[in-house]
């Protein structure tokens, strides 16, 4: 009988578990509507600002311009001190997410403390900054509520920092690492160089003919140039942010759906124990029964 | 008249696509118009106004605060920080466009005559409309 109780008690609790994987489904569904919205709104000017930078980067190849005034498009050679920027979620729940994002990052210093270069790690997400304290890896700086929120002031807040070591020569290099939103099932793990520019991998595509009557208009140069890898930057942040919560809410969608379904299945399993553990102890006690009648005969 | 495709697009998304007879921007050196095959060019905008005149002679207006233009033959990119366009159904909406566009240029500059100059253009802007 005890265990007819226990296994009764044990479907309860996980039902009550499925309801609550259920309602986080659901939550996260509503949210990735948004999400996914604001991240496809935000990917036109995102892939026109690079495109700008990259046509500025190839006429930087094609004329092999010297002393355009700016680090941003140099070749640093023997880098010192590179800034990794990661961004992970604030909660957990949403199966790899985090995961893979941390693993790319420590690939990354990993490869980058092989060729002895120093790492100066920022964090942003709850997950990612818990995980590199228990490790007793030091950070630079960490932000919280911001990858659950994006906000374009503070995460252009955050990048200015870094830009701004990397211009007074600090450090050499500017990586951001997140987990991106490519479909509703797919999340996809970007590492991306921002700074410096590389020109090479841009390469001269102008058409020579067209080219000439690409005209960069302003009396200063590097003023403009400034301006715009600010932006560029800055946009670089916000956009992987942005992109970054789209995907933690399909990979929660995603986990908890499968939890949902781990859940109805264990329901299933239980419930046959449960019946069979019933029709067991109906038989002992009619044999009980049949076998008193039969000892007062 | 010729036309050439015009788009506009913030962090937050696209506030105008279409094709404009000519445009009017506010350049970091001083306001430049641009006509179909323009030569092309990059350059920063300042914060202002863009005047937009469409194919049936409307002319539209966007405050906007931060941009850079990318001018090519057939196309012009706008790429701005923050923009308003001064439109509305009602009064009341043009009126509080006109107020949020107001409140974008201030923020972001700090001369008093500029914020001036700026204002009075949105004004008129809003004044056809209504």
């Amino acid at each position: 009988m005890a265990n007819l109780k226990n296994i009764q008690r044990q479907i309860k609790s996980v039902s009550n578990t499925q309801k609550t994987t259920r309602a986080m489904k659901l939550v996260s569904t509503a949210k990735l509507r948004r999400a996914e919205e604001l991240a496809k709104r935000s990917r036109l000017f995102s892939s026109k600002i690079n495109q700008v930078i990259a046509e500025i980067a190839g006429r930087i190849k094609c004329h092999t311009i010297d002393g355009i005034g700016s680090r941003s498009f140099e070749k640093i050679e023997n880098p010192k001190m590179i800034d990794i920027i990661f961004v992970t979620a604030d909660k957990g729940l949403c199966g790899g997410f985090n995961i893979q994002t941390i693993k790319a990052v420590n690939k990354l210093i990993a490869e980058f403390q092989g060729k002895q270069v120093k790492i100066r790690l920022r964090g942003i997400g709850k997950k990612g900054i818990e995980y590199f304290k228990f490790k007793e890896i030091e950070l630079f700086d960490e932000v919280k509520d911001l990858s659950s929120k994006p906000d374009l002031e503070r995460s252009s807040k955050f990048i200015s920092t870094s830009m701004k070591d990397f211009n007074d020569g600090k450090t050499d290099g500017l990586y951001i690492v997140y987990n991106g939103y490519k479909n509703v099932i797919t999340q996809e793990l970007h590492v991306n160089k921002i700074l410096p520019i590389d020109a090479d991998q841009y390469g001269c595509t102008l058409d020579p003919q067209k080219e000439s009557l690409l005209e960069i208009e302003a009396q200063d140069e590097s003023m403009m140039l400034t301006s715009l890898i600010n932006k560029y930057v800055e946009n670089n942040m916000y956009y992987a942010l942005i992109d970054s919560v789209a995907a933690e809410h399909s990979s929660r969608m995603q986990a908890m759906d499968a939890a949902t379904n781990n859940a109805k299945e264990m329901v299933k399993t239980l419930n046959v124990q449960y019946n069979k553990a019933r029709q067991a102890a109906i038989t002992t006690e009619l044999i009980e029964i049949i076998s008193g009648v039969e000892s007062m005969k | 008249m010729d036309t050439f495709r015009l788009e506009i697009l913030t962090p937050n998304g696209e506030i105008f696509n279409g094709d404009v007879v000519s445009a009017t921007l506010p350049g970091e050196e001083g306001e430049f118009g641009v006509l179909a095959h323009h030569a092309s060019l990059t350059t920063l905008l300042q914060a202002g106004v863009i005047d937009l005149e469409t194919e049936n002679k409307t002319v539209e207006s966007v405050a906007i605060n931060w941009g850079v233009v990318q001018v090519d033959e057939s196309k012009v990119v706008v790429l701005v920080d923050g923009a308003v366009a001064i439109q509305g159904e009602s009064e009341s909406a043009i009126a509080a466009a006109l107020a949020e566009a107001k409140q974008l240029i201030e923020d972001v500059s700090d001369s008093a005559t500029a914020i001036a100059s700026v204002s009075a253009k949105l004004e008129n802007a809003a004044q056809k409309l209504i």
